[in-house]
């Protein structure tokens, strides 16, 4: 299933450097956007430079799950983990600047709901925003529904994510059946379960496939509970005589752990900082995107009544 | 959009209209099934995402690229240039492609292959029943298609004749994946029973099973496959309660013997049938080859779990017995709308029957009047 599916064909990159490559042009695209616009009052120092981004980044993916934990009725993984993959692959070929992460990362956990059939009405959804009055639940709704479709169109339409929570399931109950040396395969579920989350705020959904992160996370459980588990890969995964898959998955799982262990979540001091930058270049730059991105022209259908106009909100009104 | 001009439109759909278009840079003749978001309240409709998803998985093994049409070899078959490598055989013909997805407007629009008709069409406008051969043809067509596509680990949940696409070259393509559902053996997802056309609805849904599986696919296929010996619908229910009735009256009461899941079925306890026995199929399909018979009875099961698979069926001694299964050319390929085929220099060959009385071949001379003028 995942063998012959978009995930795996469009979504798993090379390396860290090709996601950098990637994230670097999205950036440039934006401030060359601007420049060439030939707007006033343009300086190259009013863009935010990579780690901004990135920084920026974190925060509202931070923010997406505590919003999904906090989700009623409860979010199953499943979506939760969609939601936070949609969200990295749409910034991976756009910029913060250019869309704002406060408002794609509700449409990313919308559209979540949606394709993995989580079924909440949209009331139900922006329901959860506790903060908002039900007239600022609405607009939030109605920029939630504009931004869907350009939500689906940057992901390519492909809205098939495999999460690495079956695999996982799978393997445990592997485990129990075929390799009777560990005695209790259930003791390794609660860090198993940490390290996929923790692994959803990083790269790993872009590099690697679902079966070898959950492989990983079963594997660095049982490390840290003591008990080493590597003959499960050579005598039940089959890679006994085969040197060099198991060392490519060694090495694969090194580069997970690492990437692990590189996340950290940012100061507050540094996101206030970004965010006060990213105000200002969506307040100033970036206004021809902040308009509508459906339009209502073509096919002489009659336009619909313009809507209200947005007032601007903030995260603090969100949650 | 600019790449198409619309040549009209095919029909509408649950939620859009559909187009017959042309790919100006190829001259391909597709279908676009524009999916309109304005007055949708919950945005981007479930059932266009479902359509989507199911396709943009199954369109990956079909060796079709998405940024149109970059299908080399498959243009090139079309055109009869040799100079591209022959693409690698076609995994199957049995599913709609999906050629591409585009934004557009307040929604997008999805570009399938065109296809002149549907199965509901053949059945309804043959003006005979179909011959043995060909239903056996339909019948293997379709089932290569649920095959491939319970092997993706996809239900249909909407299997009916007017879902099957007839092309122009006389194969059938399943399509409509607005119902369809990725699904898995993880036991703690429900399912919505109200799926699939009545009349093709599994005994499990009517009694509102909220867990099921492939199953409902197989299901319909049986209630298609009746539907083309008999050239009319197996169980046609006109609501949901008398759906059951009719599904009963042929199957028989189900007895916990017979079907021991009934009792867990959520509305098993709401409504109870007077007993009657089964109606051997034999009499239901009459003047009908015992292989036949004997398939359709491995389809038309009570339990689930004992429908036969697809891929098992298509191995049944019904394919590889006398007649054979008709090919595709030798299928009627009525045009959309019902509306009489084309007028062809040469005629039908029933029109020319040696059986048929001469009269019924001769021009009606009241309609050549006004045309003819005396000399």
């Amino acid at each position: 299933m995942f063998h012959n599916s978009s995930h795996r064909k469009y979504w798993i990159f090379k390396c860290e450097e090709e996601l950098d490559h990637m994230r670097h042009k999205a950036n440039q695209k934006f401030r060359n956007k601007i420049l060439e616009s030939g707007k006033p009052g343009v300086s190259e120092s009013m863009f935010l430079e990579r780690h901004g981004e990135d920084v920026v980044f974190r925060h509202y993916e931070r923010r997406m799950l505590d919003f999904c934990n906090a989700f009623k009725p409860v979010m199953p993984k499943s979506v939760v983990g969609t939601a936070l993959m949609f969200f990295r692959r749409f910034y991976l070929n756009n910029s913060v600047m250019e869309y704002h992460p406060r408002i794609i990362m509700l449409t990313c956990a919308y559209l979540s709901c949606k394709v993995e059939e989580f079924n909440v009405s949209c009331t139900q959804f922006v329901g959860n925003l506790l903060q908002e009055s039900p007239a600022g639940q609405e607009r939030v709704l109605e920029q939630i529904l504009e931004f869907e479709l350009l939500l689906i169109q940057q992901l390519n339409f492909h809205l098939v994510v495999h999460n690495p929570y079956r695999p996982m399931e799978g393997l445990l109950i592997d485990l129990k059946t075929r390799y009777p040396t560990l005695e209790n395969p259930e003791s390794l579920r609660k860090s198993a379960d940490d390290f996929l989350t923790q692994a959803a705020m990083t790269d790993a959904g872009l590099l690697f496939p679902p079966s070898q992160i959950a492989l990983t996370a079963i594997l660095n459980s049982a490390l840290r509970a003591g008990l080493s588990i590597e003959s499960y890969l050579t005598e039940c995964l089959g890679l006994k005589g085969d040197k060099e898959s198991l060392s490519k998955m060694y090495d694969a799982m090194r580069r997970m752990k690492t990437l692990l262990k590189k996340y950290e979540l940012p100061k507050s001091e540094e996101v206030n900082a970004y965010k006060q930058k990213l105000e200002r270049i969506h307040a100033e730059l970036a206004t021809s995107s902040n308009k509508r991105k459906r339009g209502y022209e073509e096919d002489g259908h009659v336009s619909k009544e313009p809507r209200i106009t947005e007032e601007e909100w903030t995260d603090e009104d969100l949650m | 959009m600019e790449q198409y001009s619309i040549l009209g439109r095919i029909g509408e759909g649950a939620h859009g209209i559909v187009f017959k278009a042309k790919h100006i840079e190829t001259g391909e003749t597709v279908a676009l099934k524009k999916v309109a978001l304005r007055r949708l309240e919950d945005g981007i409709p479930n059932q266009a995402l479902r359509e989507i998803k199911a396709l943009q998985e199954i369109e990956d093994n079909q060796h079709v690229s998405m940024r149109g049409f970059h299908v080399r070899g498959q243009r090139s078959e079309v055109r009869g240039q040799p100079h591209t490598p022959p693409p690698p055989p076609p995994p199957l013909h049995q599913v709609v492609k999906l050629k591409d997805v585009f934004p557009h407007g307040t929604g997008f629009v999805l570009v399938f292959d065109f296809m002149l008709s549907d199965l509901s069409e053949v059945i309804r406008n043959s003006e005979r029943p179909l011959t043995p051969a060909q239903v056996k043809g339909y019948m293997m067509m379709l089932l290569k298609g649920v095959a491939f596509l319970h092997h993706n680990n996809i239900m249909h949940r909407d299997l009916k004749p007017a879902n099957l696409l007839i092309s122009s070259s006389g194969h059938l393509k399943i399509a409509d994946f607005g119902l369809a559902r990725l699904f898995s053996d993880q036991g703690d997802r429900l399912y919505s029973h109200q799926v699939a056309t009545r009349w093709y609805r599994a005994p499990e849904l009517l009694y509102g099973a909220r867990k099921y599986d492939e199953g409902v696919d197989l299901w319909a296929v049986g209630c298609i496959f009746g539907e083309l010996l008999n050239s009319s619908p197996l169980f046609p229910g006109e609501n949901d309660i008398e759906q059951l009735c009719c599904v009963l009256r042929v199957l028989g009461t189900p007895t916990q013997d017979s079907w021991p899941e009934i009792v867990e079925l959520p509305d098993y306890n709401k409504i109870t049938f007077k007993e009657n026995p089964a109606i051997p199929l034999e009499e239901i399909v009459p003047d009908t080859s015992p292989q036949a018979v004997d398939l359709l009875y491995k389809f038309l099961v009570y339990p689930s779990k004992q429908r036969c698979s697809a891929r098992q069926a298509l191995l049944h001694p019904y394919f590889f017995s006398s007649p054979l299964p008709a090919h595709h050319s030798e299928l009627p390929i009525p045009q959309r709308g019902g509306r009489p085929p084309r007028q062809r220099l040469q005629a039908p060959p029933t029109d020319f029957s040696l059986d048929l009385p001469l009269q019924k071949s001769v021009v009606d001379p009241a309609l050549l009047q006004g045309h003819a003028s005396c000399f």
